[in-house]
Formats: structure tokens, sequence, C-alpha cells
């Protein structure tokens, strides 16, 4: 048994090792990798060429306010992008660690550095974040829908026109792509946004807004835990595809998750999270 | 009964198939007059630093949808854009939407090209007839001027034939006075050279300071506004709880000293949002902007109740028996005598209460009240840059610390008058450290009581380092 996980070791070593020479002959993405690692003192650069918060521990900063994605169940980080942010650390031969920041707050924080070496938040890879992070391949593809309690006098019928009116309130959750959608095609709409899908959720029930658009698994998990009092008026397929944020002086890394993802969904890993979840 | 019902709801059916027979024969009848594809949306992605506007100059997104008629299928699909509007393929997407409710997304191998203002989307083979079709062009930058910006459609048919969709009209902003300076400013080699230091380009980006200056300034008018309202409005209702606290009836004392207690004894941040999440679900409907007015008031008169205390129960109580002795009543007593010197008192103390109230307009932003702190948000949120809190900071420090300036003031001429007034237990050095420290720490404490109202009056009679620990 020792002498397997020795052997796993070396052979892992002697990779990291190739891995490392092949990243020096490519002259500027290490370069601008090693010089992070020396401006900040408390990262570690691996053997494999890319830089971590702790030596290690994949340090992974996350908004728990996302069921099922991502969310706090008696104090534990359960959901989805959990379960995916540990199989990748596994594949990559480290410890998981959850960081709890305000969705709006992550990518500013990788973009950073500092605080943490990757953020699973259900974010969208999109070409305005992609010019202040860089994102892994994509994991799962997710779209729009728009929901509204039912006692309203909201129908599906027409809904875009009775959303895109100077006396509707929209809830949406700060710095999300639902945010974009409603200041896109409802422009004479309010859009309100809060720090949390929870929030936006609760201020619809309150009666501060009149519909929340969100990401569809998002809304079909409100509404089947807690607000069953409300519908989905409208899915939009927006195919939007949610993968991993990591900062643009780590490219190594974001190579290591990708390749991590790679092999979760070959091996099926993947598809079977997202049935048990979703 | 049942029987019926599914009876009559299957001639119904019949009926609409018929209808849509009699429809595509008809379509296919006149095929020189019927479109063969439809404009559903033509929108583009809001670039401002916040809101619905589309401005130009500023690369934005352009999704446009189109549903083909049933029988057609497709070659192509071309965009012409206004002249002068710059675009890239590079990230351009076609897909096809199927399904009832166009939730199904079939990716089609597709080839963008262009010649000048107009990008074609050619497919790889003719697309399965009557599809719903979604383009997305990046990096599209309208012209900096504005205006309604038409984008014409063309479709190339199965047959090769070319067929106008029509045209959509995009409303886009001119560009305004920040953005032309921003503009400017990215130009510029000093701005780049800064903004290579990663630190720099973080918290102090010049083109965010000047871009986020507008959008944050109505979030500083809105905090301003609330302030300003919610602060009177605590000014009598903290005066009277402290008449409660004070009274002579243990039941006004004991609800007086409740409100307090749980006030004081709770964040403000909990208190708002059992406000705006609690009260509506409790029927109790009142818009974001009063509500947060309310709840900031109601919060500040609980701390400004315990100033008013202190500051009348610092009042000698010579001063009760004087005016007693002249003949005046209880209320007369603290109209004309005890409170006109309470003020002089208080008014340091005060100065700090509404620094503090200022600063708490910003725990709105968890609600969606539109102030400073949530307008700064929206700037990072998109831009993944701290800059917009710096400025946001700004906002606060304008009104902070010339406040400050004027508690220090205050103070300085509460201690000369006290010196002349009243007997005092400090020499004249003590006093001037004492003003020198009050000077620091005005700004920088939190709500600290004053002195406990139970002692006596000799004990309480104000003097400076008393309010140098507001």
């Amino acid at each position: 048994m020792k002498i397997k996980k020795i052997g796993i070791l070396v052979a892992a070593g002697v990779l990291a090792a190739a891995l490392g020479l092949f990243g020096c002959s490519s002259s500027s993405s290490s370069s601008s990798s090693a010089q992070s690692a020396a401006s900040s003192s408390s990262a570690t650069t691996t053997s494999a060429g890319y830089t971590l918060q702790k030596a290690g521990t994949l340090t992974i900063a996350t908004s728990p306010d996302f069921p099922p994605f991502e969310n706090l169940e008696n104090g534990q980080y359960v959901g989805l992008d959990i379960e995916i942010g540990k199989a990748v650390a596994e594949k990559l031969g480290l410890t998981p660690e959850f960081k709890t920041l305000q969705f709006d707050a992550i990518l500013p924080a990788i973009a950073a550095g500092g605080q943490a070496d990757c953020g699973i938040s259900g974010f969208t890879v999109d070409p305005e974040r992609e010019k202040t992070v860089d994102f892994s391949d994509s994991y799962y593809i997710d779209d729009q829908a728009i929901a509204v309690m039912k006692d309203s006098s909201f129908t599906s019928e027409g809904i875009d026109s009775q959303l895109n009116n100077a006396n509707v309130t929209i809830a949406v959750q700060s710095g999300t792509s639902g945010e974009e959608y409603v200041q896109e095609n409802y422009p004479n709409a309010k859009c309100q946004a809060y720090g949390n899908s929870t929030d936006a959720f609760a201020a619809m029930q309150a009666g501060q807004a009149n519909a929340v658009c969100t990401n569809k698994a998002v809304v079909q998990n409100m509404l089947a835990d807690a607000y069953s009092d409300a519908q989905i008026v409208k899915n939009v397929a927006t195919g939007e595809e949610y993968a991993i944020a990591v900062s643009k002086d780590n490219p190594q890394l974001t190579a290591a998750i990708d390749q991590a993802l790679k092999e979760l969904k070959d091996d099926g890993t993947i598809d079977s999270l997202i049935n048990e979840y979703l | 009964m049942n029987q019926t019902n599914v009876r009559g709801r299957r001639w119904g059916a019949a009926l609409l198939a018929l209808l849509c027979a009699i429809a595509v024969v008809l379509s296919m009848a006149v095929p020189s007059n019927a479109q063969a594809m439809e404009i559903a949306k033509c929108t583009a992605r809001p670039n401002a630093d916040s809101g619905s506007d589309v401005l130009g100059g500023t690369e934005t997104r352009i999704t446009w949808e189109g549903q083909a008629t049933d029988s057609e299928s497709l070659q192509s699909i071309s965009l012409t854009l206004p002249a002068g509007t710059g675009y890239s393929l590079d990230q351009a997407r076609a897909t096809i939407l199927t399904g009832e409710d166009h939730m199904t997304r079939v990716s089609v191998p597709t080839t963008f090209s262009s010649d000048g203002e107009t990008i074609t989307a050619t497919f790889s083979e003719p697309t399965d007839a009557g599809g719903y079709y979604r383009l997305e062009i990046y990096g599209v930058v309208f012209p900096t001027a504005g205006g309604d910006m038409p984008i014409q459609a063309t479709c190339v048919l199965a047959d090769g034939s070319q067929e106008q969709v029509g045209s959509s009209t995009i409303a886009v902003t001119g560009v305004s006075v920040t953005k032309q300076l921003t503009n400017w400013l990215e130009d510029q080699p000093w701005v780049q050279a800064w903004n290579s230091v990663k630190f720099l380009k973080l918290f102090f980006n010049p083109i965010l300071l000047v871009s986020s200056f507008p959008v944050v300034l109505q979030g500083f008018f809105m905090a301003l506004a609330i302030v300003v309202i919610a602060f009177p409005l605590a000014i009598p209702l903290g005066l009277l709880l402290s008449f409660m606290r004070m009274s002579k009836f243990g039941i006004l004392r004991g609800l007086g000293s409740l409100y307090v207690n749980i006030v004081r004894g709770t964040p403000v941040f909990l208190q708002i949002y059992i406000a705006f999440f609690g009260l509506p679900l409790a029927g109790v409907q009142i818009p974001p902007f009063p509500l947060g007015i309310i709840v900031l008031a109601m919060n500040s008169a609980a701390y400004q109740c315990e100033i008013y205390r202190a500051g009348i129960q610092s009042i000698s109580k010579g001063q009760f028996e004087a005016a007693r002795s002249l003949g005046m009543n209880g209320a007369q007593t603290m109209a004309f005598v005890i409170i006109p010197q309470t003020v002089r008192r208080v008014l340091p103390t005060l100065t700090n209460e509404f620094i503090l109230l200022y600063k708490d307009t910003s725990m709105l932003a968890a609600v969606g009240v539109m102030e400073v702190v949530m307008y700064a948000k929206t700037i990072v949120a998109s831009t993944g840059s701290i800059t917009p809190y710096i400025v946001a900071a700004l906002f606060y420090l304008v009104i902070t610390l010339p406040l400050a300036k004027v508690v220090g003031k205050l103070e300085k001429k509460l201690a000369n008058n006290d010196t002349g007034s009243g007997p005092s237990s400090m020499s004249r050095k003590e006093r001037r450290a004492a003003k020198k420290t009050a000077k620091h720490e005005s700004l920088v404490d939190r709500r600290i009581d004053l002195p406990d109202a139970n002692a006596s009056a000799e004990a309480v009679e104000v003097s400076p380092e008393r309010f140098s620990s507001m």
C-alpha cells in the first residue's frame, strides 16, 4: 500500500516536473505567474507551475445563496458547484477550502488575488468578464427564468410587454447575467439589484418587486422549496455556460482545472452530480 | 360533464389544426407577399456603468432573433449595421431555438463573414424549416453621436432567393462628457503606465474614478436626502423618549427604556432587514425611500434620547431650584431654563450622531435603496475594480470631515464658555490637553453613552473631557 502511494507520488512528481519544464519554454505566461508569486509572499508556487494561496489547498470563493448550486445547510457548504469544486480539488491532489464572499465581490477578489485561487459560484462565461479573469471550460449550461407571485396579474401570455413597463420592478441579483437580461430586454422596467438571490425572492414576496429574474435552476429550486406561491412566467434559452473563474496571472491553474474537468466529464462524475442536484 | 369537456376540447383542437392548415396553404399560395421570416427581437446590451442605456462609442453586444415561417429553411442571414459602426466577429454566435417555448438550443455550424457594414451568418447546410434563429454579435461599437440605429436584416432561402426580413432600431445614447473624458484617458500613455501597476489599477484606476463619479453622485444625493429628512424627524422622537425615561411614572420610564435598549442593543442592519422584508409580509407596504428614512430615524431617536437625557441631567440642580423659586412651573422650567442650556451642551454630540447616521445610510444598500454604496457596488460588479468604492469613500468624507471640524470648534467654544460660567475641577492645562484629544477622537469613536444620569448633578457638570469621549 505504502509503496503504491510512493509510486504515485513519484509519478506525479515526474509529471509535474515535465509540465514545469514545458511551462518554462513558453516565455510570457510563466514569467507573469512567477512575478505574481513573488509579489504576494503568502502564495506558493506548486511544482505544476501554478500558484496557490496556501500550499496543498485549493481556496475556492463562493457565494452560498444560490441553491441548488451553492448554499449553506447546517453550516456546511452544499450544492452542485461545491461538489464540483471538491472533485476538481481531489483531481489536483489538493484539499478544497471554501470561502464565502458576496457574489459581486468574487470576480474582483479573484482578479486582485490574495483571497482565493478560483471562484465557483454559478459564473457564466462572458466576454466582458473575461477581460478581468480567465474561465475554465464549462461544466454546466443554464438558462434564465422569470418568476412572479401566483396571485399577481402577470400571465405568461404577452409577458414581455407586461414586464417592460415603468411601474414594474424586477428584482435581480447584483452582477448576474439575469440583471443584464432585464436591463437589455426590459429597459422601461425598474431593475432592482439585491446582494443575493434569496433577498431578491424575499423582496418579491414582500411586494417590493413584481418579478424575479435569475438562473432557471435557481428559480426552480426556490419555487420548489420556499416560494410555492410563485410561478415561472417565462423561460429564456440563453444557454449560459457555467465555468470556474481563475486569475489571469495563473494560467497554469486554469489549464490544470480544465484537465480535471475533462476527466470528470469523461468518467461521468459531472453528469451524475448534475442528476443528483438538479 | 368531464366527457363533454374532453370532447369540446378535441373539437377545438381539430378546428385549430384546420385553421393552421388553411393558413399554411394560404401562405404557400401567395409566396410573393408572404414574409419568409419575422423579426422577434433586436436589442443591444446596456453598456453604461449602470442602468439600461446603450452608449455610442462603447462596446456592446447585439442580440437579433427572428422566426422563420413554418415552410422556410435558410442558407444565411445578414444584418446590416448603420454606417460607422464597428464590430468583431470573433465571438459571434448563431443558435437555433426549438421546442414549444424555444427552450432547446441547437447550435448550427456557422461561418460569419462581413462586407462593409453587413455581417452575414452562413449556415453550413440549409437549416430545418421554421426555425427560430438567434444571432449574437460582440464588440459592436455604435457611432459616438448616438441616435436611433437601424439594423437591416435579410435572409437567403434554401432555394437561393434573397429576401428582406425587415428593419429594427436600437436607441443609442450619445456619448456623455465623462465617457469622452474616459475614452481620452484610455489613450493616454501615463494612464496606461499607471494602470500597469496592479494595485493602482485596482484601487485608483483614473478611468474608473472619472466614469464612476457621476454615477455615484446620484447615490450621494439619495444618501443626503435620507439623512437630511431622517435626522430632524429623530429629534422630537428622541426628546419624547428622553422625557419618558426621566418621567415620574414607572410605566413611561419602562417603555422608554425598553425601546432604547432594544434599538441600541440590535444592529441597524438587522432592523433594516426586519423592516424591509418583515413589514410587507404583515401587510404594511411602504416604498423603500420613506421606509429607509423611518428605520434610520427610529434608530437614531434611541441614541438621541440618551444624548438629551444626559444633557438635561447634566444641568446643575441649582438651575431647577432657582427657576422654581421664581415661580415657574415644571414645563416652563424645562422650556426656558433647562433646554436652552442643554442645546449648547449636546450640540457637539448631536453633530457626531449626524455623522454616524449619514454613514449608516450605506446599510440601506443591502435592501436595494440606490444610495452611494449601492451605485458603487454595481460598477464594482461589472468592472471588477475596487476604484468605485474609493469614489464612494470620498462622497462620505466630503460630509464627515467638515462636520468633524465643526464638532471640534463647538467643543472648543463649549469649553471656553464653561470656564467663564461654572466651577470646574480642571486646570487650564488639563483642559487644553482634553481639547486636543477631543479633536482626534470625535470621529473615531462609536457611540458611547453620556455620563450616568443617576449620578449627582455636581458630578455630571459637563466639562470638555466628557464630550471628548463621545
